[in-house]
């Protein structure tokens, strides 16, 4: 496991896909799409939790960090 | 590559707000972005996004030049445009090349889109002397009544990466014959091909003396896009990308009134039938689906097929994936490049998962191809018993789902099932059954083809879909309507007042 990087619902999505983009899969899986017709969703992490209903946004945000930290594939 | 970039003044550092020749902006306090190669993953130049400041440079200079732009008689504006075709036709080739390293569309692709933009000028030129308007008769003696239509202000263009040049061109040489101004927001993905655009738009501009009337602001979409679709002063905002996205532009202009143009998702289906050419459709089919490697908001998602003819048809696309070649897109030969980027990657293994929870069987690719970079995956067949959750999403990327149906009443309800509309097809041989996909019980879908696939329109007609493919409508046909205000004109060229509706008041 690499060392888990430390997001925040504040992070804005497009640097999200940028700089993580295993988080894209990982979202979808979720149920959350970060990036819809290939572009990123306007806005942050948090707003888009929001949008989506997520109830459980720092559940989720911390299964997101951990995922990210691992190396397995998607 | 440097001889490319340079060709098209692409330096290693450009300037991401600019509102004409000379008039590029720059702000200290600019973010800098860096344009990736999706072949190689490599860095191919840097830009230094729009802040608000220059964002607002941009917009005054705009509102100024619309004051005088708006004056110059529509076949005068077309003048400038067949001068801005003519510049795109000299700049093809190394502009379609810009479009294939920045975005990974095949080459030939990438100069099919230049020759767009060059088409969209040609018909715009040609619209520039019939921006026609109705005359009606007036109940009252001695008066005159018609309409005319009057130029809107600044048009701002949000556009997606896949189709990083055309979609700004539909746009901008109508906006401009229209006798709007345009103001160009590009993906963050693909903002070189813009920079570029810019940059032949502004040698045009000064050609005439003019400054303004193509501008470009580069940013991300929560800055400069929100100030895109907040902003009161740009009455009109052309958007493509996503219908979450859509929905949130949407509401945001018409809270102030403004208006749209929206070109949203889509999920695009074709019927084959039993009585199908064949060849003809797995050629369509196999375009449309692996084009562009499935990034077309056209792109053919779902074909529906007949019961009798399903087993040979998938064996037929079978052996067709089997032979598309994949790699480096400005390679000759080569039918599909890489996808735009890694999360677009990840976000089709996600959808992969899916598929398999949902029932669906892989009858052809669903892997990354590594061996031939981070951004390549296989074109995918993917049989499913039915439409599921998964096959109403639109996953940008090369995956074809394939459905059986029996009657075609239960085929169009199938293709008419999902939350979009913008391209559909059938392939058929029967007058009967394509009159039926064409007729109001038929397709729901804003394009209907009929032996041609779903995607690679031409600029003639107007393009755009219904439902949550947003409604709007560019392009041809009488799309231009939308970048215009209508106005009503009556003229009493008698002595007397009379009321309409014959009302007497005060006589």
């Amino acid at each position: 496991m690499g060392n888990k990087p430390d997001l925040t619902l504040d992070i804005e999505i497009e640097d999200l896909v940028r700089e993580y983009p295993r988080a894209a899969g990982f979202l979808t899986k979720k149920g959350v799409r970060c990036i819809r017709c290939g572009e990123p969703i306007w806005g942050t992490l948090g707003e888009l939790l929001e949008a989506d209903r997520i109830k459980d946004q720092s559940g989720l945000l911390d299964e997101l960090n951990q995922f990210l930290a691992g190396k397995e594939e998607t | 590559m440097k001889t490319l970039l340079k060709k098209l003044n692409i330096e290693e550092v450009n300037i991401g707000a600019c509102a004409g020749p000379d008039a590029w902006f720059k702000d200290p306090q600019s973010d800098e972005l860096i344009s990736y190669n999706p072949t190689t993953g490599d860095p191919i130049a840097k830009i230094l996004q729009a802040t608000d400041k220059t964002y607002d440079q941009v917009i005054q200079q705009a509102e100024e030049s619309f004051n005088t732009w708006r004056m110059l008689p529509a076949p005068k504006r077309g003048q400038v445009v067949r001068d801005l075709g003519n510049a795109l036709r000299e700049k093809k080739e190394p502009l379609g090349e810009l479009v294939t390293l920045e975005m990974g569309k095949i080459k030939i692709e990438g100069l099919g889109e230049v020759q767009e933009m060059i088409d969209i000028c040609d018909f715009a030129v040609g619209l520039s002397r019939q921006l026609y308007g109705l005359s009606m008769h007036s109940e009252r003696p001695a008066h005159r009544m018609y309409e005319q239509w009057h130029p809107l202000g600044i048009v701002a263009v949000i556009s997606a990466f896949n189709f990083p040049v055309a979609v700004w061109s539909w746009n901008a040489a109508i906006a401009a014959v229209c006798g709007d101004i345009t103001v160009w927001k590009p993906s963050s993905d693909t903002p070189l091909t813009a920079v570029a655009v810019q940059h032949i738009a502004n040698t045009v501009m000064g050609d005439h003396g003019l400054k303004g009337i193509f501008s470009l602001t580069i940013g991300r979409g929560s800055v400069v896009g929100e100030r895109i679709i907040n902003d009161t002063r740009i009455p009109l905002v052309s958007f493509t990308g996503s219908t979450a996205m859509g929905k949130r532009v949407a509401q945001a202009v018409s809270k102030r009134f403004g208006r749209t143009i929206l070109e949203l998702g889509g999920n695009n289906g074709i019927i084959v039938t039993e009585n199908a050419d064949m060849d003809m459709a797995v050629r369509a089919i196999l375009f449309g689906a692996v084009g562009t490697a499935g990034q077309r908001c056209t792109s053919t998602r779902r074909i529906i097929m007949h019961r009798s003819i399903a087993a040979k048809l998938e064996d037929r696309l079978i052996r067709a994936y089997k032979q598309v070649s994949i790699g480096d897109p400005m390679k000759e030969g080569i039918l599909m490049g890489p996808l735009v980027n890694k999360a677009a990657v990840e976000d089709m293994m996600a959808a992969m998962e899916k598929v398999k929870e949902q029932g669906g069987k892989i009858l052809f690719g669903g892997h990354r191809l590594p061996d031939l970079g981070d951004n390549y995956v296989e074109p995918t067949i993917v049989k499913m018993p039915a439409q599921t959750e998964i096959v109403h999403n639109e996953t940008f990327a090369p995956i074809l789902y394939l459905l059986e149906y029996e009657d075609l009443d239960e085929a169009v309800n199938l293709h008419n099932e999902v939350p979009q509309g913008l391209s559909s097809a059938i392939f058929t041989r029967n007058l009967l059954e394509a009159e039926q996909f064409l007729s109001t019980a038929g397709s729901d879908c804003g394009i209907a083809n009929v032996n041609i696939g779903t995607s690679g329109a031409e600029i003639g007609g107007a393009f755009g879909g219904e439902k949550e493919t947003g409604g709007g409508r560019e392009s041809g046909s009488d799309a231009w309507k939308a970048y215009m205000r209508r106005q009503t004109n009556t003229i009493n060229w008698s002595k007397e007042l009379p009321l309409a509706q014959g009302i007497k008041f005060g006589d």
